[in-house]
């Protein structure tokens, strides 16, 4: 099994935490990442936040798409493409955990709610630096929270 | 809720490669009643992520084909889980999509979506009267889709 990213998005449809795990190999190797101009890291900045938006809409959309048909307490719980897996979680205050892996692993749900309850709440709502809300990811990736999500990710 | 510990089939729905809604048939109780005007909503949103589940692909690339083998295409959306039902979804070459509503307990999901692939090939494709991206009604359709997925 291969974790791709995990994303937090809080009440507020912001992302305050996204995180990316790649083994691959840059595919122009040739330019080293210290060569990078500023324009070029503001713009993959920008793709990241993009990427993170449309990961936003799409788990809005199917979420609110299996209300309808499924009824008000019917959970979406994930989907699948060819090429990774979406794995979907949200606490009663609707922050939300998204987990993207390889298409070959099974139910993430109760791993999505293990990082909430032993790191999210133990790390984050529980830190006395950590404000309430976490407008622009403030508070969430703290040295704790960031180490506990590697070891627990990584093993 | 009735169904969810019996293995059915709950819904068919045909996406045109538009996004607009051709077919949409219930087989068993279980979902949730929509009006029709909501099910075309529901094929639009869907066509809508569809798109976009192929442009946010986090796995690393592929390595190149090799000369003379085309590259394989990103799928979308093959299927989607709830804890009331699953959704398979399977896009055929020419972009329209078959959504195919089960319990989530129903195995060869894929299979059963196929076959409709072929009903739809054999009925609706190869009937003169139809034209191409209209809503499906054709009787013989309705028929075989009946004859394969509502229980007896």
């Amino acid at each position: 099994m291969s974790v791709y990213a995990f994303y937090i998005f809080d009440r507020h449809t912001e992302c305050i935490y996204s995180k990316h795990w790649t083994n691959q190999q840059p595919t122009n190797g040739a330019i080293p990442a210290a060569a990078l101009t500023s324009a070029a890291a503001t713009r993959k900045a920008n793709q990241a936040a993009d990427n993170a938006k449309l990961i936003f809409g799409t788990v809005f959309s199917l979420r609110r798409m299996v209300r309808q048909l499924g009824g008000q307490d019917d959970l979406f719980l994930a989907y699948r493409t060819g090429e990774y897996k979406l794995h979907y979680y949200e606490t009663a205050t609707q922050l939300k955990l998204v987990m993207l892996t390889d298409t070959r692993v099974g139910n993430l749900r109760t791993v999505l709610h293990q990082i909430w309850a032993t790191l999210y709440v133990e790390y984050v709502v529980k830190s006395p630096l950590s404000p309430i809300e976490h407008p622009k990811g403030v508070g969430v990736a703290n040295e704790l929270f960031e180490g506990g999500l590697e070891s627990f990710i990584v093993g | 809720m009735q169904g969810s510990d019996v293995k059915v089939v709950f819904a068919l729905l045909i996406i045109n490669k538009a996004g607009g809604l051709i077919y949409n048939r219930t087989f068993a109780p279980g979902l949730q009643k929509l009006d029709s005007n909501d099910y075309l909503i529901l094929a639009g949103t869907f066509h809508g992520i569809h798109a976009i589940s192929r442009s946010i692909n986090p796995a690393p690339a592929s390595p190149p084909p090799l000369p003379g083998h085309r590259k394989t295409p990103t799928t979308g959306i093959e299927s989607v889980e709830s804890s009331h039902f699953r959704m398979t979804c399977f896009q055929t070459s020419t972009g329209v999509k078959f959504l195919l509503f089960t319990s989530p307990e129903q195995p060869n999901t894929d299979t059963v979506v196929r076959r409709c692939y072929e009903i739809y090939g054999d009925y609706v494709i190869k009937n003169p009267f139809y034209s191409m991206e209209m809503p499906i009604r054709v009787e013989k359709f309705d028929r075989a889709l009946g004859g394969y997925l509502v229980r007896p």
